[in-house]
């Protein structure tokens, strides 16, 4: 867990004239979502969910939109993206490679796998390749621990890992195209 | 001691060795309508003959410990419910979080046997009378939030949940049931911190009292239970309280008793792991040796995390444990929790298990209390210090310090996770000091001696 604060109070956050909060949007949330709810901030997880899932991360002009249509503060957007380690305020790369390093992993031996994809994208846990196609992660357990050592890429887990695997499903990921939506 | 048949993975093939065919039967999400045609549902329908009161007294009767790692009987917190006051909603919270380090038992009934966890769901809400029921669910939990997702819109069209639900039963309560995903948070597995992430908040835990029965999610009356603990009510009301007893083990120790089965996840290293239900009792030498094939490469059993990191370890000489609610005074470990060992071999650096435990705790302190904050940062450093050699006796000591200062034992936290983290580093270091001390240099305390 951490904390992140907005740089400071006079920060200019990046904006674009299209809202991300669109009078379509906001019904079909409404529908979808905060009538789920008996309070409106309870549907604050599930629109957070659905624009990291979007956007691959969470923008700043988004939170603004989002506070504005559930009545709460932007601040309490923040301090809910920010907990969460699945959200991210910088954009997390077309493919999220999330390595198990809980102790069944560690004791079936993961290391070699977040060694390997370290040397084959030349990022480390937490760093996004410049050309935003990986995130890699070292994640803690899985819940899949019988079947260590286990990886997500994206949404979907991969168990019984070995190096020549990951190999060929980091070739796969490249083969995705930027832009594109790769589940 | 053996099942003669599955209960909870009656549907789910290859978790009792022996009965059904362990890793060969293939398995598939059961759906609503092959629940019903196996007499799914059944239970919900006895249920419902049934006066509220009287199924709680049911569940306190049978003495249904809570599988999510305190082991609290369902029925006793069930019934500190206030009456239904009338005033507003009252809320189920179904804990789907199993980010415990070791446990996937949870898992493996949401993508096999769903049903049989709405089942429960809707038992519980006729029994307390609450109205809605979230599903909470780990972020990474991707497959089977879908699955469940499936499975909660077979239930409204089956007539269970929404307007006419619960069996379309005049008389009957409405019960409305919504999958919550969580995101990447341990922290929100403990159950107050889970109610502030289904309130769209961070998830810190909250000061007890106010207790969750009393003022729960959205400050109204809220049950918070684990997964398997609502699956074990439907086969409960189905076949009776003592039937449910005769399975599992009176405590040896005077404590309350351990019924009924569990599932219990094997990880580690082991020939065959997986979850595998068995009867409240079962030793663990025998889910290694009989259930998962014994030891990988023929190897001698040096130790195992006894049920979730933060139970700590049992050391070489507690094979034979028994797996009850017994566990913590027996073995001298925090307790059953989830019941999903991780077995290490003869090869294992018990200094790497340490570390690497320490490392989870320190990622995963939410950082409201200060002992947890920082201890668990310091343990983490002290650890790894230790593991490259560069520490001192002294280092050790202050591990041991730092460890037994954090916790609701000691007084000094809001949950739970400081506890963890202190038993799971007293345990190891207690049960396996001589591999800690052989990475320790000895420190030398200048002594001045002066002669006259
Ligand atoms: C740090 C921490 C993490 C927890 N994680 C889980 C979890 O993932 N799943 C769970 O069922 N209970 C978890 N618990 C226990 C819950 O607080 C709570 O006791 C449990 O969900 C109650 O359900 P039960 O009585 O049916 O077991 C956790 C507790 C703590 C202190
Ligand atoms: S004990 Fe640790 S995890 Fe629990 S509330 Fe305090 S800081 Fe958070
Ligand atoms: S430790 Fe890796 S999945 Fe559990």
């Amino acid at each position: 867990m951490s904390w992140k604060t907005k740089p400071s109070s006079t920060m200019q956050i990046p904006r674009r004239a299209e809202p991300y909060v669109s009078p379509a949007v906001a019904e079909r949330w409404e529908r979808e979502i905060v009538a789920k709810y008996h309070v409106r901030q309870g549907a604050l997880m599930p629109i957070l969910h659905e624009i990291q899932h979007e956007h691959r991360c969470i923008p700043y002009q988004a939170m603004v939109e989002v506070a504005r249509f559930l009545g709460i503060s932007p601040a309490e957007v923040l301090d809910c993206a920010t907990f969460y380690e699945e959200f991210s305020l910088e954009p997390r790369g077309r493919c999220t490679i999330g390595i198990c390093q809980s102790i069944a992993c560690e004791a079936c031996d993961h290391k070699p796998l977040l060694d390997h994809c370290r040397r084959t994208l030349g990022i480390e846990p937490g760093e996004t390749t410049s050309d935003g196609a990986f995130t890699l992660l070292a994640m803690e357990c899985l819940g899949s621990c019988d079947t260590a050592p286990v990886a997500l890429f994206n949404e979907t887990l991969h168990e019984k890992l070995d190096v020549p695997t990951v190999d060929r499903l980091i070739a796969q990921a490249r083969q995705v195209p930027a832009g594109s939506h790769h589940h | 001691m053996r099942l003669t048949e599955p209960v909870l993975t009656k549907r789910i093939p290859g978790c009792v060795p022996g009965i059904s065919d362990g890793g060969t039967a293939a398995r598939a999400t059961v759906s609503f309508e092959q629940y019903k045609a196996t007499g799914g549902y059944a239970s919900l329908a006895k249920a419902l003959d049934m006066e509220p009161a009287k199924v709680i007294e049911f569940v306190k009767e049978a003495v249904v410990r809570g599988r999510g790692g305190a082991g609290f009987p369902a029925g006793l917190k069930w019934s500190f419910l206030p009456q239904d006051d009338g005033a507003g909603h009252r809320y189920l919270c179904i804990n789907c979080d199993e980010a415990e380090p070791g446990t996937f038992k949870d898992r493996l009934l949401c993508d096999f046997d769903p049903h049989l966890i709405l089942e429960g769901i809707a038992i519980a809400c006729h029994a307390c009378k609450l109205d809605t029921a979230y599903f909470f669910i780990r972020g990474e939990y991707h497959h089977q939030a879908k699955v469940m997702e499936k499975a909660i819109q077979e239930a409204y069209a089956g007539g269970i949940f929404g307007k006419g639900g619960l069996m379309r039963r005049p008389g009957a309560l409405s019960v409305d049931c919504f999958l919550h995903r969580s995101a990447g948070a341990y922290i929100c597995g403990e159950e107050t911190g889970l109610l502030e992430a289904i309130e769209g908040k961070r998830g810190w835990p909250r000061v007890k009292p106010p207790f969750p029965a009393v003022k729960g999610l959205f400050g109204r009356p809220t049950i918070i239970n684990n997964v398997e603990t609502l699956a074990a009510v439907v086969p409960i009301v189905e076949k009776g309280v003592a039937w449910w007893k005769g399975i599992g083990v009176e405590s040896s120790l005077g404590g309350m008793p351990s019924y009924g089965t569990k599932l219990m996840g094997v990880s580690g290293h082991v020939n065959r792991p997986g979850v595998f239900e068995a009867p409240l009792g079962v030793k663990l030498s025998t889910l290694v040796n009989d259930y998962c094939g014994g030891m990988r490469k023929g190897k001698r059993f040096k130790g195992a995390i006894a049920g979730g990191v933060s139970m700590g370890v049992l050391g070489t000489d507690q094979f034979d444990a028994a797996m009850d609610f017994d566990i913590g005074r027996a073995c001298n470990v925090l307790g059953l929790g989830t019941a999903c060992p991780t077995i290490f071999d003869e090869d294992t650096d018990m200094v790497m298990v340490a570390r690497n435990i320490a490392r989870f705790f320190k990622n995963e302190s939410c950082g409201q209390c200060t002992p947890c904050r920082e201890g668990s940062g310091w343990i983490y450093k002290l650890l790894c210090r230790i593991e490259q050699g560069s520490a001192t006796t002294a280092d050790l000591d202050l591990l041991l310090e730092l460890g037994m200062s954090m916790g609701l034992t000691p007084g000094t936290t809001i949950c739970g996770l400081a506890d963890g983290n202190n038993w799971a580093i007293r345990t190891i270091v207690g049960k396996f000091r001589g591999e800690f001390e052989k990475r320790v240099k000895p420190k030398f305390v200048p002594v001045h001696v002066s002669a006259h």
